[in-house]
Parts: C-alpha cells; structure tokens; sequence
C-alpha cells in the first residue's frame, strides 16, 4: 500500500535537509513509524501545525524506498500547554524520549499510545513531574519491567528500614544480605510507597497526590537509572530535566 | 551520480559540493563543471571562501560572526544598550537588520535547548550572556516559535527574571498579507492569544 493513513503522536522532530523535518511518530495502529515532512519550516507550509513535536495529528503518509514522506497532517490537539511552561516541556520531552528508547519501530502498541496520550492531557494540570514519573512506572508495567518495589528483587524477602537499596540491575529493592556488589541507591521507605502509590493509582485521583521536592528528586532519578539499564539507553532529557527543571534553576544560575 | 567515472580531483569536488545544504548530487556536478569551464570564477570562489574561513569569526561579546572582535553592532556608539535581542543563529540578526526596525544590540545562542539532541545551556552561549546584561534593562526573546524556542525562551525568562531584567517574547501569529482562512488552527489560536488594543 503506498499511501496510509495514521493518527499519531510526533514524539521527535529533527532538521533535515533545507526546510523539511524528520518526524517520529507513534500511531496509534502501527505503533512508532519515522516519517520526512517536506517544506514544513518554511511559515507558508500547509502542514506545518500538524508536524509540529508533541502535536496529535491525523497523518496521510506515502511509502518511499527509504523513508516515509508525510502528503498531509491535520491537527487534531497541539496541546498549546506543552508549549507556554518549561517544566510541562520537559516532562514532555522526557515521556517521548523514554517512549522512544523503550519502543521498536512499526511494532503495535495501542497500550503505550493511549497511556501517552493522557499523560500529555495530564500535564495541563498535574504536576509534570508526577506525570513523567508515572509514565515511566505505567509504561514499565505495560512492557513488562515494573521494578520490585516491596520485596528484595534477588530473594523475595520483604524489605524492611528506612533506607532501602534500590539496584535497576537486579530489578528493584534489595535487601542488605543480597545487595552484594550490586550497582544502585538507597531509597526511603516513603519514597517506595509513593513510587508503589503512584504505579497503582487510579487516574482521577493522581491529581491529589503530593509530593515533597526532594521525593520527587528521589522518584525521577531512581526511574531515570532503572529506565537507562532496562533499556540501554542514556536518557538524555531526564538529566537536562534534573539539572533545569524545577529547582534545579537556581544551581544553574549561580554556576 | 557515479563519480567512478571522473577523475579524483572532479570527483572529490563533486562530492564536496555536494555536502552543502540544498544541494543535490546532480546540481553538485553541473556546478563543478561549470567552475571548470570557468576558471577565473573558480579561483575567485575559492579565494573568497578561504578568506571567509580565516577572517570570520564569532564575536567575543555577542557570538554573531563578524570579521572583526567585538562586531560592528557591539562596537557601534550609535545602538540602544539597554535593548538586547537573542536569536539563534548569526543567519537570523541578519533577518532582523533587514528590518531596520531594531537598533538594541543581539546575543547569538547558537542554537536552542533541545534536550532529545543532547544539547543543553552549556552548549550555548547562556554564561556569555548572563556576563553581559549590565545597563540591559530589555531582553527580547526572539528564537523561533518551535517547541524547542519555546522551551528555550522560558528557561532563559526564568534565568533573567530574578536579575531585574524585563523579558519579552517576539509576537506570534498571523504573516501580514496572508489569509485568515488558509491559517492553521494553532496559528489561529496563537493570534487571537497575542490580540492587542487598538
């Protein structure tokens, strides 16, 4: 078939050539597709608003040899939220960076797809870190990886004491008589019960969840490395979220 | 294009006209034949591109290329110091010089945030900027109305703001001259955001 039809997400936009960008795009049948969209810098581009990062769009797309060219994209939501507040920006960019670390392409994920569609909804009125981390915890879940979070990921024994080893090698919480060599940081225990509330909470009641800032520094960091080891990959946006995002501001302006 | 089939040097030329942006591999070879037959235009080409190399610069100040350090605009008695405008590439001061609207002075960032490529505010010239901003009572951000300009001009807002420093954003909406009918929703919606009093 030469010609298809995708509604999808773009999750990455790059540079190419001249005037055109190299979408990613995470449809919602044929899961994450990579798509040239031709002319779409320049302002007089019909398809400009719907080959913009983070824009929900209906896609017309035409097979090539090499790659894919985007013939038409009506927006359907360009979630202008994403747009006016750093912080929703990159809990945004890191949703589609772990999104595009954790899928392969052209491989059906309608569980993935909804779940970044509501996170991106989400982030009009959740905080956005929340958000990303619940990603994270929801996308691991749907995949397959959910880390060990209650019991010692080696043994099975249930974990007990403040402070908790968390390795992303073994899997999750490890108790002190396993822990070993293994690679990883210590956690509170209230940090584990909120990552456990979180990864189970139902939608609606997110919004009532609160979080002390140096938990959500706990949350994000332990995802962001358990993320990188299960998918072998530097989740770059994460970092840049922790050093500017946030409070992480203030360090910059005085470094 | 099969560059088997001609001599190393035309070959090498070839592909190195190639490698520019817009360029084809079939415009590459109409172009390196045409500096063949041409040879005084060739030279010509070549000189200026090396002295372009070797006289070109990036100003100490402002980052924008210039010949000589600091540049012209950040040499000149006659621009407003108290205005400053940040752009992304040295390509778009030129783009607002053409207006003759702007007579404040420009940073170049040398790109924007884009945390998905790797490039963060070390890879731009923020630190330059924060060294530069005494008697600057306007900073005007006027990178490009992408996510990534977005993103970049509100971490800078967020930087400058607790200096005392009024901080704009460029208008977005509607080209002039264009159609109501043939705009995008999101531009749509962006112009009826920045409506103004008349």
């Amino acid at each position: 078939m030469a010609v298809y039809q995708a509604d999808a997400l773009v999750i990455r936009s790059r540079e190419y050539g001249e005037s055109d960008r190299l979408l990613t795009l995470f449809a919602r049948e044929s899961g994450k597709l990579q798509a040239v969209a031709k002319g779409v810098r320049k302002p007089t581009s019909r398809q400009r608003a719907g080959a913009q990062l983070f824009t929900y769009a209906d896609f017309l797309l035409h097979r090539g040899r090499t790659l894919d060219t985007v013939t038409q994209a009506s927006p359907r939501e360009s979630f202008p939220h994403l747009w006016n507040d750093l912080d929703r920006t990159l809990a945004a960019t890191a949703i589609a960076e772990l999104l595009d670390a954790a899928t392969v392409r052209e491989e059906p994920q309608p569980h993935l797809f909804t779940l970044t569609l509501t996170c991106f909804f989400m982030l009009a009125e959740v905080h956005p870190f929340l958000v990303q981390s619940l990603f994270a915890l929801r996308l691991l879940e749907i995949l397959g990886y959910s880390p060990r979070l209650e019991e010692c990921a080696e043994c099975g024994a249930l974990i007990q004491g403040e402070r908790v080893f968390f390795s992303p090698e073994a899997g999750g919480t490890v108790c002190s008589s396993c822990r070993g060599t293994l690679s990883g940081r210590t956690l509170s225990q209230g940090t584990l019960a909120f990552m456990r509330r979180l990864a189970q909470a139902e939608w609606a009641k997110v919004k009532r969840l609160r979080w002390p800032v140096w938990m959500e520094q706990e949350v994000r960091r332990a995802l962001q490395q358990y993320c990188e080891e299960k998918f072998e990959h530097n989740l770059r946006s994460w970092r840049m979220g922790n050093e500017i995002g946030g409070e992480g501001i203030n360090n910059q302006r005085e470094g | 294009m099969d560059l088997l089939n001609y001599p190393q040097p035309l070959a090498d030329l070839i592909s190195s006209l190639a490698r520019l942006p817009g360029i084809g591999p079939k415009t590459a070879g109409r172009l390196a034949f045409y500096l063949l037959q041409e040879p005084e235009t060739a030279e010509a080409l070549a000189q200026s591109v090396l002295k372009a190399k070797e006289k070109i610069k990036s100003c100490s100040i402002c980052s924008n290329f210039t010949d000589q350090d600091p540049c012209a605009f950040c040499r000149s008695e006659r621009r407003d110091r108290k205005l400053l405008c940040i752009v992304e590439h040295p390509r778009d001061v030129a783009a607002l010089e053409k207006t003759g609207e702007f007579k404040g002075l420009y940073h170049v960032l040398q790109g924007v945030l884009s945390p998905l490529e790797g490039i963060g505010p070390e890879q731009l010239t923020v630190q330059q900027l924060l060294q530069r901003l005494e008697g600057v009572e306007e900073v005007i951000m006027a990178m490009n109305p992408t996510v990534e300009g977005e993103a970049t001009a509100m971490y800078l807002a967020r930087l400058l703001k607790p200096l005392g420093v009024k901080v704009t954003r460029i208008a977005h909406g509607l080209p002039v001259g264009g159609d109501l009918e043939y705009a995008d929703e999101v531009t749509i919606a962006r112009a009826l955001e920045g409506r103004r009093n008349l």
